[in-house]
């Protein structure tokens, strides 16, 4: 069955990286024989001064096939980690959603949209989870971190939400690549403009620098911009707002 | 450059975009400490838009330095 397991919050100004939290449970899933887990996306929520989230107020997702059996020790252990490794002074929240048992997919994604415009409590993060049929614990400090892990959960769902973590290594700065080639050689699923036009296969693209990709009608994808009668990889300051 | 906010806090006044200004300043900056990868926004490396210890708010960011 597919698990979707959300974090947020478990690193403060000095110490940690949220990112790095779930990429560590990934690796203890893989470990443990328990699963093959998807890349992670990265979701924004909304930064407003009344929001006392540590340090960025963006939470992580991702996805796995994982066996029923699995899934109790998991939370346990994913529970256990948490709350051993955060940085001192940060709220950790974890969320574990069984995707065939989410009872009210649209209120969970509901929920990811109001937390990127709304100040959300607690409360209204567990009344959510309890509606939906999902898992959702704090493991340390306000305990704050459950709305960015049930919000992530909800963003990566809709399918149009958050970048994926880490850099995509293409060919080097200022070459070329044909947009099948990438498609077939790496985990971009399509190549897209910023203004919604798809790049067919025989259309070829000049190489930038640290290439991201986002989550766009649930698929992978690389932006990219037009210039000088060239197609261009977008650039951190182009997919900011992802 | 920076304004302090009710809370006391030193936010930057140049807002999210002002790419060239926060690169000066953290080349200038002996507190700058890159942030996670994930966070970064900025294409220089170097720049209070892709320090730790910047923390956005609505129109900018703040050093919590
Ligand atoms: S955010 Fe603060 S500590 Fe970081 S480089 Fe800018 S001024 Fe220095």
């Amino acid at each position: 069955m597919k698990i979707y397991i959300g974090i947020d919050d478990t690193d403060s100004l000095e110490f940690g990286a949220t990112g790095q939290s779930a990429n560590e449970l990934r690796r203890i899933i893989k470990d443990k024989g328990w699963g093959e887990p998807e890349p992670v996306t990265r979701h924004q929520l909304l930064l407003h001064p009344d929001i006392p989230y540590t340090s960025h107020n963006s939470s992580m997702c991702f996805t796995v096939e994982m066996k029923e059996d699995n899934l109790k020790e998991f939370i346990d252990c994913a529970a256990e980690f948490l709350k051993e490794t955060s940085a001192p002074g940060s709220d950790p929240g974890l969320c574990v959603a069984v995707n065939e048992r989410i009872k009210d997919i649209d209120e969970l994604m509901s929920f990811g949209f109001k937390a990127k415009v709304e100040i959300l409590n607690k409360e209204e993060a567990y009344k959510t989870a309890e509606d939906c049929g999902i898992h959702l614990s704090e493991h340390g400090g306000t305990g704050q971190g459950v709305i960015g892990a049930l919000a992530g959960i909800g963003l990566r769902m809709t399918g149009n939400d958050g970048r994926f973590q880490g850099r995509t290594k293409l060919k080097d700065t200022g070459e070329s690549m044909g947009i099948g080639d990438i498609i077939a050689t790496t985990e971009i699923e399509e190549v897209q403009s910023i203004d919604g036009h798809v790049l067919t296969d025989d259309e070829i693209l000049i190489i930038g620098d640290k290439i991201k990709t986002v989550l766009l009608d649930g698929k992978r994808k690389l932006l990219v911009y037009r210039e000088n009668d060239g197609w261009h990889t977008c650039n951190n300051q182009h997919i900011k707002n992802y | 450059m920076w304004s302090i906010s009710d809370k006391g806090e030193r936010e930057f006044t140049g807002g999210k975009e002002d790419w060239a200004a926060v690169a000066h300043i953290a080349e200038n900056c002996p507190g700058f400490k890159p942030d996670d990868e994930d966070e970064m926004v900025a294409d220089e490396a170097v720049s209070c838009y892709n320090c730790r210890y910047r923390r956005w708010t609505i129109k900018s960011f703040v050093c919590c330095k």
